[in-house]
């Protein structure tokens, strides 16, 4: 296809601008703004800091209300983070999702697109801007929730963990800008608003039915003496008797470990003091004699996240500029 | 230098052909109407131009960029007033006006362009409740931000009245005057007549003709229709009329009153002492130049259809 051949090498070098597929600051930044004025409307920015508001100030009023003995050990914000990340493990892809699953494929679909590239802006600049002018609307209503709530939780807890609660928030923005680039990524692969929103549907079923099935599914296949699915046996102290008992090969540890949702709750434990944080695989040093492998390690879920921002978005730059609009 | 090449283009989608092999130029500072009917290939050549879309085979130059390699510096420097766009619904005509001066990082003043296209009332107010026309408005002050060298539009008049039609023709003329390029698509030839100096006229992804609107009319060969009201009709005398030899075409149009129409390039007296010559009577005659739609007609449609 003559796409492919499209080089910097044109036959008229007379060009003073940057090149055409390059990236410009002040043209994701012109992106990003109007993106920003034009995708929110404002109810929905005010509802989702409110929603986050309320999301922070119900749980700590639950928490409060049942949890004295939790005050008592100074464990309160804690149980807060705990309970606060199990729901936006689950809210905040779901927000991502669709707030993102039209920035491309909806301007394609109705033509504003045209407007866009009209004017010198090039396409990985409107990818980029769309990706960030997304990203600002959950991140700077998840800031606001926070930062609102943050009076009504230190009443009703009596005080409580700054860093945990700045942790929980800068882990869920990261976490958020994972599944908008996602979300912007899946857009850009398609001129119907129809196809993305299946895309999105499908990204949602991945990481929620198949990935949260995974160990399930593993023991199952290594019960059955599978390849590639046997299982390691390690030993393990319980009440002062040595057992043994097996685990799943490090690779199925690995792939569980993929999903966002997961790396999400992984780093959270990493940069709060939380133990009360839902996995789906428990991992412990004693499974793998004694030191875990470093992709294992907790520290290994936030280049996950990372990943997962950066990987779509990179295929999505590099495709978007090759296709007709 | 010309301010816009279009050499050996070829744009295929799939088992489709738009664009054939088509070339033109564009000189620097002429207005140049792109005529064709719906379906020519006239928003694919302006999509390449803009390099919305890529082409199959060819060269395209706009202001002697290489239009996919410099496709941002040919933007910076082009207005355009695309087809087929939506506005922002959620943003003002002002805040479409900021982004396009923010997006080329030229200073203009909103008020000033939105009075230029006569929406000024509306400056404040949310695209998602205009009309087509205003729409259309708003994007033709978008193209004119920052006094581009080229305006490429897009079929300008979709969704105007006639007044804001000849308003938007104004607008062309000026810009014209202050220097600017003006590539303009249409598929109604009435519309760029008045302010073209140009004309291409383009018909299956194919340019049938280029030429300035009077030498497009000149160049249609079949230029007048004589009409010749006889005494009686004679299957004879129109025989003999037909093939005098400036002669291209002679039917008969009526039987009452008796009617000839005959399609001639050369000398009206002649056809008429050959019908005297036949014995017939001439009663009345008239003659019609080639009405414009008649000309745009005879370039887009199969020769032979006719």
């Amino acid at each position: 296809m003559s796409t492919e051949s499209e080089t910097e090498t044109g036959t008229a070098d007379r060009g003073t601008t940057a090149p055409s597929s390059s990236i410009t600051l002040e043209s994701v930044r012109a992106v990003a703004k109007k993106d920003f004025q034009d995708s929110v409307r404002s109810w929905l920015f005010w509802g989702l800091s409110l929603f986050f508001f309320t999301l922070l100030v119900a749980t700590t009023g639950v928490v409060s209300y049942f949890g004295e003995d939790l005050a008592a050990q100074g464990a309160t914000t804690d149980v807060l983070v705990g309970f606060v990340s199990e729901i936006t493990r689950l809210i905040i892809p779901l927000i991502a999702l669709v707030l993102g699953w039209k920035a491309i494929a909806g301007e394609r679909e109705s033509g504003s697109i045209k407007i866009l590239l009209s004017l010198p802006h090039s396409r990985k600049d409107v990818l980029l801007g769309k990706l960030l002018g997304r990203s600002a609307v959950l991140s700077l209503s998840l800031t606001l929730g926070f930062v609102l709530a943050a009076v009504v939780v230190a009443v009703l807890l009596g005080g409580f963990d700054v860093g945990d609660y700045i942790g929980l928030l800068a882990v869920s923005i990261v976490y958020g800008i994972a599944y908008t680039s996602i979300a912007v990524s899946l857009s850009s692969l398609t001129r119907s608003t129809t196809v993305a929103g299946a895309a999105m549907f499908g990204v949602f079923i991945l990481f929620y039915v198949v990935w949260n099935a995974l160990t399930s599914v593993a023991s199952l296949l290594a019960d059955r003496g599978i390849p590639f699915f046997d299982t390691i046996s390690y030993t393990t102290e319980v009440q002062g008797q040595e057992v043994e008992l097996e685990r799943l090969p490090d690779w199925v540890y690995f792939v569980v470990n993929l999903d966002p949702g997961e790396a999400y709750g992984r780093t959270l434990t990493l940069v709060t003091d939380t133990d009360m944080i839902e996995l789906q695989a428990q991992l412990n040093e004693e499974m793998f004699g004694g030191e875990l492998p470093f992709f294992l390690q907790d520290w290994f879920a936030l280049l996950i996240l990372v990943f997962w921002i950066v990987v779509p978005i990179a295929v999505a730059l590099y495709r978007f500029d090759r296709v007709d609009l | 230098m010309p301010a816009i090449t279009v050499d050996g283009l070829t744009k295929t989608y799939g088992q489709t052909l738009a664009l054939d092999d088509l070339s033109f130029e564009v000189e620097e500072g002429e207005v140049f109407g792109f005529l064709g009917p719906n379906g020519a290939g006239k928003s694919t050549t302006i999509n390449v131009l803009l390099d919305f879309v890529r082409p199959t085979a060819g060269r395209v130059e706009v202001l002697g960029l290489d239009a996919q390699t410099h496709s941002r510096e040919i933007r910076s420097r082009t207005g355009v007033l695309p087809e087929g766009y939506r506005t922002y619904e959620r943003l003002t005509a002002r805040q479409h006006l900021e982004f396009a001066m923010d997006s080329k990082g030229v200073d203009d003043d909103p008020e000033r362009l939105l009075e230029r296209v006569d929406l000024a009332d509306a400056i404040d107010k949310k695209a998602g409740g205009y009309s087509k026309g205003m729409a259309q408005r708003l994007m033709l002050a978008m193209a004119l931000v920052g006094d581009p060298e080229l305006l490429i539009l897009d079929e300008p008049s979709t969704g105007l009245d006639p007044n804001g039609a000849r308003e938007m023709r104004e607008i062309v003329r000026q810009e014209s005057e202050r220097g600017a390029t003006v590539f303009f698509s249409s598929h109604i030839m009435e519309q760029v007549e008045a302010v073209c100096d140009r004309v291409g006229i383009l018909r299956e992804g194919e340019m049938v003709a280029v030429d300035s609107v009077a030498g497009l009319r000149e160049s249609v060969s079949d230029g007048t229709v004589l009409r010749v009201t006889v005494d009686r009709l004679d299957d004879d005398a129109v025989e003999a009329v037909r093939s005098l030899p400036d002669v291209s075409e002679a039917t008969v149009e009526s039987e009452a009153p008796p009617t000839l129409a005959v399609r001639v390039d050369g000398s009206k007296t002649d056809v008429l002492s050959e019908l005297e010559n036949q014995g017939l009577e001439v009663r009345d005659f008239s003659t019609s130049e080639a009405s414009l739609e008649e000309v745009f007609q005879s370039y887009t449609t199969e020769v032979g259809a006719r």
